[in-house]
């Protein structure tokens, strides 16, 4: 059985302004499979976060078609969770009013709400931590924060924008091995925008590299790696090396192309 | 014990210039170095201070005073964060309010005095309308401030996790842009004390500011300055009272946003 498409991009254009309008996205098509992680790798200033921002809906698209379930997308819904690198958390509520704030909008029982929530709370190692600020929290704990508030309403689709980029490496290895156990508990259909290739390898089924503003989606490649073997094996593997080069050089090619490199 | 020694000592260290001060025209005083006539000593206010209050005239002068500081700064609180904060939100609000703000920001709101008594007679509802005036124009920009400064990802979360418009402006815009706003109202008080007393002296049956005028006029200094150093303690306290409830109520705030409060 082939999976239905979840997400539907045709033609998609973007155009900031109106005199000396920026175009940021000259055409963009791409189709993703329920279930499916596919993330988008380019050059910085590409238009990747624009196409994630018009599916979430809080941007309207200049031209083309965006459907999201077989619908056209109008404006942010449920259907759709969004994690962005700033993490967005509300710093005036606590880490459990945080998580908890997309089950209250969605006026789950109060039973209910409290048992998700101290479930995901359990699940991000944050125990302990319901009562504090987001001030009071690391980096790494803010996106683990953000991560479960978007997950414990169960979206259909996670966008997430460059989710990990304001993290240490270390930490950013550690969420990434986190977002794939929740993903793979949830089986959501995920795309994800970033500038690190592996990250994007590490964790996708399909990595789109995207070309330098006007963006457009140049090359896919197809990632077929067992996530059984565990973070070490995999990265450490012929065929893991192989597509990672393939794709760095890609997005490489992009941003020397036109000579001007960043 | 020892953080309230350490308190006592900050006390001290900041009571201290103010008690030389004291200390210094008290001596004058005594010394006759300055005429008693024109100079009443702190003592001599402090008696007179003390005979205020045990005849009851300061409580009734002053209770009116703060009616109408207190009752035209919530009059601004109520009417100003409202209007500055839709200002930032409908560009039809901002091109109605906008050039009026402009027009009458600079203006002296105690020019208009004369003329309120003209429409609402002598007393209070002079006094408040005045009040309200001069504070409404700090709280209306600020909240306008605030508002535009409120993360674009905040509200895109809220409205992705469900928030119906109407609970994004107070839920979400409202919190987000609370450090302004309480910075709009430490200004709209200090203004509050300013038109109070200035509208009473300028025409009042009773009130601090008229009792001022009235001790002046007879001659009777230390009466005078009792009456000036009671609106100077209540006008301190208040804004002490401000900013331990403005620390407490942004208690949540990152450590680099907070305004450091003098």
């Amino acid at each position: 059985m082939v999976p239905a498409v979840k997400i539907s991009v045709e033609a998609v254009t973007k155009t900031f302004g109106t005199k000396d309008a920026v175009t940021a996205l000259a055409g963009v098509d791409l189709k993703v499979s329920a279930g499916e992680f596919v993330s988008i790798v380019g050059p910085s200033g590409c238009g990747k976060s624009t196409l994630l921002y018009m599916l979430g809906g809080f941007l309207p698209p200049s031209g083309g078609k965006l459907l999201v379930g077989g619908n056209p997308v109008r404006k942010p819904g449920v259907d759709r969770g969004i994690v962005f690198q700033e993490y967005a958390l509300f710093p005036w509520l606590t880490v459990y009013e945080n998580i908890a704030y997309g089950l209250r909008m969605l006026k789950r029982p109060p039973e209910q709400i409290k048992a998700t929530v101290q479930r995901y709370i359990d699940v991000i190692g944050l125990g302990g931590f319901e009562q504090r600020f987001p001030r009071e929290l690391s980096g790494g704990m803010k996106q683990r924060v953000a991560l479960a508030r978007t997950f414990v309403y169960e979206p259909e689709i996670l966008l997430l924008d460059e989710p990990f980029g304001a993290l240490d490496a270390q930490t950013r290895e550690i969420m990434q091995d986190e977002l794939l156990r929740l993903w793979q508990s949830s089986r959501m259909t995920v795309l994800m925008v970033t500038h690190d290739v592996n990250e994007a390898v590490y964790l996708s089924d399909r990595v789109c590299v995207m070309s330098k503003r006007p963006g457009r989606i140049v090359e896919e490649f197809k990632v077929a790696l067992d996530r059984e073997l565990g973070r070490e094996t995999l990265v450490l593997s012929e065929s893991y090396s192989s597509i990672r080069n393939a794709v760095w050089l890609s997005v490489r090619h992009q941003v020397n192309a036109g000579g001007a490199a960043a | 014990m020892r953080r309230c020694l350490n308190a006592m000592k900050l006390l001290g260290a900041r009571a201290a210039p103010i008690a030389a001060l004291l200390a210094i025209w008290q001596l004058a005083v005594s010394l006759r170095l300055v005429n008693a006539d024109f100079l009443p000593s702190p003592y001599a206010i402090s008696v007179a201070g003390v005979d205020l209050v045990r005849g009851g005239e300061l409580w009734s002068n002053l209770g009116l005073t703060l009616l109408a500081s207190f009752g035209g700064l919530a009059l601004a609180l109520l009417i100003g964060v409202p209007a500055g904060m839709l200002m930032a939100k409908s560009r039809v609000a901002d091109s109605v309010l906008g050039p009026l703000v402009k027009a009458t920001y600079s203006l002296p709101k105690t020019a208009l005095i004369p003329l309120f008594f003209l429409w609402f007679g002598i007393g209070a509802t002079t006094d408040m309308v005045a009040v309200m005036l001069a504070c409404l124009l700090p709280l209306l920009v600020y909240a306008h401030h605030g508002v535009q400064a409120v993360p674009r990802v905040l509200v895109w979360s809220a409205e992705c996790m469900g928030t119906p418009p109407a609970r994004i402006f107070y839920a979400i815009e409202l919190p987000a842009s609370l450090a302004a706003i309480l910075t709009g109202l430490r200004i709209a008080l200090g203004f509050s004390f300013v038109l109070a007393i200035s509208a009473e002296m300028i025409a009042a049956k009773s009130g601090i500011g008229r009792l001022m005028v009235e001790y002046g006029e007879n001659g009777s200094y230390d009466y005078m300055f009792a009456a000036v150093s009671a609106i100077v303690i209540v006008a301190f306290a208040a804004d002490r009272g401000l900013i331990a409830l403005t620390a407490h109520a942004l208690r949540w705030q990152e450590p680099h946003h907070s305004a450091g409060a003098a």
